[in-house]
């Protein structure tokens, strides 16, 4: 049942909040032990508070879009009075003192939190194997991954443990576990949705996104989360959307050759490439070239690491978390970071320590701060608004879901998989991943993900051509 | 090339730890990151800016220096102490 299925349904009394709760909150205590996709559920919270929903219905109250809806919540986003432990065994016991500022507008909305989802820790993976908590499983296959780091949020939605999710996305972490389990997935604008009481990864990249089930429930959630918030200085005022509320539509479509080139899944390809085709119909379809996304994940992966190391500091089992003992106030830093925060998170902390360091600076970090610069200035020629194209297309990652345990000894293998969803990040653009089809491998039929990619804050673009490629 | 002794450098830097098995691990995995990300050099950067944000036009952004804290915080805040004595932060002597 979407979104609007939904809110139809409740307005017509043919179901009602209490009901949609307890049937995703039962699919969810079955499917988890499986699946491994939520931490934990609030399932006492969510029956009362889709008993308040019920009783505003019933004393004659018109229901909002939201009202009702079950979410599944990414654990790195703070519910006031909840757990909020990003997988890390260091936050296992942490209770967030306060909303998220998308918390406070899905609240606002009526929205109904079923539970948080795992994740890889700190958002840092591809893979949700990176879990304090275990592995999540891809739906369509347990012994293959959901992608990441959103995975948990991912799975939600796709094995209906959820009507939609939150998750983050600093380098495809929305879009790439969307593509991987089959549901819709939005990277907005940096800047579009607040961060405040998002547990910072790489904060000149995260952005927090929804995942759905239609690319019209991702734009009803995305229109309610979006705008300012006093409490994240980054966000823009919602009136850069309303002033955009007639934009032009969408003509011309470009094709990135860089993002057809070595690495990619043949069977991908041609999913892709009958996409292409098929939108022909509807749209002017023309190649382009983004020609530094060859220098877009080495970039990402100093720039990361450097935000990374610094983010990560506060994380010292002294104010919250858990603390090691040790003799001195030295070792108990130590100690408390190194038996409380994984690997892969100790490996980019000591990554960015490096380069940010006395001597590297200049080959490292500002190097990379250019070559972002070279990034976004491909995609501002791409979209120029008079020779330029639309919307970007092309795929969502190189390859399909990967076995698990297939390369999580190999950090950067597991990097590639987000490839084609980082230079997104780096230039600070929305994108969509949209389900087309699905290939067949290993006797199961996995989802492939379509990747769209629009100029700063013209998501409703992306909403557009996504909306045409569901019903191709 | 990261030496051994710029690992255990960077760890004190960082504050971490990392054991045996890990270090060994993680002094392969930081060099092929490094040699791979060293790919950067070809890119030609000359005369390009370092870009410092992702959107144009932002400015600074202040707000008043006023109480906007909800009622109770300070509680959920001093709770998650790991170690206190009545609503007094406890840790190790820094001097």
């Amino acid at each position: 049942m979407t979104i609007v299925e939904f809110h139809n349904a409740l307005k017509n009394k043919t179901i009602s909040a209490r009901a949609a709760t307890s049937l995703y909150l039962d699919a969810a205590k079955k499917e988890n032990k499986k699946l491994n996709a939520y931490l934990e559920l609030f399932e006492e919270d969510a029956m009362g508070r889709a008993k308040e929903i019920d009783n505003r219905i019933a004393s004659g109250e018109e229901p909002g879009i939201l009202w009702g809806v079950p979410f599944a919540i990414k654990d790195n986003i703070l519910i006031s009075g909840k757990i909020a432990s990003a997988a890390s065994r260091i936050l296992k016991n942490y209770v967030a003192s306060y909303d998220a500022g998308v918390i406070k507008k899905l609240k606002a909305a009526g929205a109904i939190f079923l539970g948080r989802t795992n994740m890889d820790e700190f958002a840092m993976g591809s893979s949700t194997e990176n879990s304090a908590y275990g592995p999540t499983r891809n739906p369509h296959n347990n012994e293959y991954v959901p992608g990441g780091s959103s995975g948990g949020s991912a799975v939600a939605v796709a094995a209906n443990l959820a009507m939609a999710a939150l998750g983050s996305d600093t380098g495809g972490s929305i879009r790439q576990p969307a593509a991987f389990c089959g549901a819709v997935g939005l990277k907005p604008t940096y800047g579009a949705v607040s961060r405040s009481g998002l547990i910072a990864m790489a904060s000149s990249l995260d952005q927090i996104g929804p995942l759905a089930q239609s690319v019209e429930d991702a734009e009803i959630i995305f229109n309610i989360i979006k705008g300012n918030d006093q409490l994240d200085s980054t966000s823009v005022d919602s009136d850069i959307f309303s002033l955009k509320t007639a934009p032009q539509p969408v003509r011309v479509i470009g094709v990135p050759k860089e993002y057809f080139s070595e690495g990619l899944d043949s069977r991908i390809n041609n999913t892709i490439k009958s996409v292409i085709k098929k939108l022909e119909k509807h749209y002017t379809i023309r190649e382009i070239s983004l020609p530094n996304t060859k220098h877009a994940l080495p970039c990402y992966y100093i720039i990361v690491p450097a935000e990374v190391s610094s983010n990560m500091a506060r994380f010292d089992g002294i104010r919250y978390g858990e603390r090691a003992d040790a003799d001195n106030i030295f070792d108990v830093y130590k100690r408390s970071r190194g038996e409380g925060i994984g690997l892969e998170v100790r490996r980019r902390i000591l990554l960015g320590t490096y380069v940010l360091s006395h001597g590297y600076y200049d080959a490292y970090y500002a190097r990379a701060q250019k070559v972002r610069h070279l990034i976004k200035e491909d995609f501002k020629k791409a979209f120029d608004p008079k020779t330029g194209v639309d919307v970007i297309l092309g795929p969502t990652s190189p390859t399909l879901p990967f076995k698990i345990g297939e390369k999580s000894e190999d950090p950067l293998a597991m990097y590639l998989s987000d490839i084609y969803t980082i230079p997104v990040n780096l230039a600070g653009i929305p994108a969509l991943s949209v389900p087309y089809g699905t290939v067949l491998e290993d006797g199961t039929n996995f989802p492939i993900g379509v990747q769209l990619m629009a100029p700063h804050f013209e998501e409703k673009q992306l909403f557009d051509v996504g909306k045409q490629i569901e019903v191709l | 090339m990261i030496s051994k002794d710029d690992i255990e450098h960077l760890k004190d830097l960082a504050r971490t730890e990392f054991g045996e098995h890990e270090t060994r691990v993680l002094a392969k995995d930081l060099n092929s990151i490094l040699e791979y990300v060293a790919t950067l050099q070809q890119a030609d950067v000359s005369n390009v800016p370092e870009m410092t944000y992702a959107l144009k036009d932002v400015k600074n952004i202040t707000r008043p220096d006023e109480d906007i804290c909800e009622e109770g915080i300070s509680k959920s805040i001093t709770d998650a102490f790991p170690q206190k004595e009545r609503d007094y932060l406890k840790v190790k002597a820094v001097l």
